[in-house]
């Protein structure tokens, strides 16, 4: 095996930071803000259809829709990661978990993929309001997943 | 007199190579990069076009999301880093993720990427690591196993004037002395042996 080569590198990025002029930090984060904002409406009717793919899958119930039904929860949670939704990522975050753990354990539980589906339905349609009711959904959802241990 | 300077930020010459199989999700990030005031974005839908974008062009930064079908974006900038020539084997990479799949977590950690970021993510996160690999002092390394930044990033700590994520963090940087320097002979007498009498 060859020995590791270690050296210092000073990338583009670098030079291109150290130039003077541009805008202060917090003008441009409130610009980026600003602009990622004008997405959320759209963003969250798109999750509300991946919801109802979800719904879908669940209803259908087959065999070989493992890998769907966690690609959908990855793209759920990769869209709702954009903004402060609270709940609704955490609910995403655990049914990617869940149909993660299940996979790798070779057991598929529909109900428990159910109640997850449920769960963000109820969130999303309730403005993914991080409230009482948000938590209580919460908890449940992690009891489901306790279940399931993770993969070691 | 006015307040304290405000902190700058110039990426208005800057190339961001953004790569994400969801357009809506390569929408956002661009929002947020024309916020930071980049003026020049490229947006790519597969890993597999952004190897061919990153042939031919300047790229100062790569923002890329783990999970993608085909080539991923582990798989991406493993291949950056290893099948690319220098320099652009060294463009910072930061890589986006939501949900780590327990097959992921090995690639994550090996793939030589500059920086992962978990969603939820923030303009405010996104930019201060922005700044933190402007200021980067970690060292590049290429072994058999690896090649991409030296990942420990806490033995060296965080770059001047930054503070780090952990609350032990603390700076490479010695700066300057608070106290007089020693006399020679306060050091010779530090390393001198002495014979002790038991």
């Amino acid at each position: 095996m060859s020995e590791a080569r270690t050296f210092k590198v000073q990338s583009g990025l670098a030079k291109q930071l150290a130039r003077p002029g541009g805008r202060t930090v917090d003008e441009a984060e409130r610009r980026a803000a600003q602009g990622l904002a004008s997405h959320r409406e759209d963003t969250l009717v798109a999750i509300g259809r991946i919801i109802g793919e979800l719904e879908q899958a669940c209803a259908a119930a087959e065999a070989g829709q493992e890998a769907h039904v966690y690609e959908r929860a990855a793209t759920l949670i990769d869209l709702a990661g954009f903004f402060d939704t609270g709940p609704l990522y955490e609910a995403g975050y655990s049914l990617c978990e869940l149909s993660d753990r299940m996979r790798g354990a070779g057991v598929w539980k529909w109900p428990a993929v159910e109640v997850h589906v449920k769960a963000l339905r109820l969130i999303h349609a309730g403005g993914c309001k991080a409230d009482d009711n948000a938590a209580v959904l919460l908890q449940g959802l992690r009891s489901v997943l306790g279940a399931f241990a993770p993969a070691a | 007199m006015s307040g304290a300077v405000q902190p700058r930020v110039n990426l208005e010459h800057s190339t961001v190579l953004l790569i994400d199989d969801n357009p809506k999700s390569l929408d956002m990030l661009s929002s947020i990069f024309h916020g930071f005031g980049v003026k020049e974005q490229i947006k790519c839908e597969s890993a597999a076009a952004a190897t061919e974008i990153v042939k031919r062009r300047t790229i100062d930064l790569i923002l890329v999301d783990c999970s993608m079908p085909d080539m991923d974006g582990y798989d991406f900038t493993r291949w950056l880093r290893r099948e690319t020539p220098a320099p652009v084997r060294y463009t910072p990479v930061i890589m986006l993720t939501g949900h780590a799949a327990t097959s992921g977590v090995q690639k994550s950690r090996d793939c030589g990427a500059s920086f992962v970021i978990a969603k939820p993510l923030t303009p405010n996160v996104l930019l201060k690591r922005i700044m933190w690999l402007g200021a980067d002092e970690r060292e590049f390394v290429e072994c058999d196993s690896y090649v991409g930044p030296d990942r420990r990033v806490r033995n060296f700590g965080p770059p001047l004037g930054m503070s780090g994520r952990r609350s032990g963090d603390l700076s490479t940087h010695v700066g300057v002395a608070s106290e007089a320097n020693m006399d020679q002979s306060d050091i010779d007498m530090l390393m001198k042996p002495r014979r002790v009498a038991l």
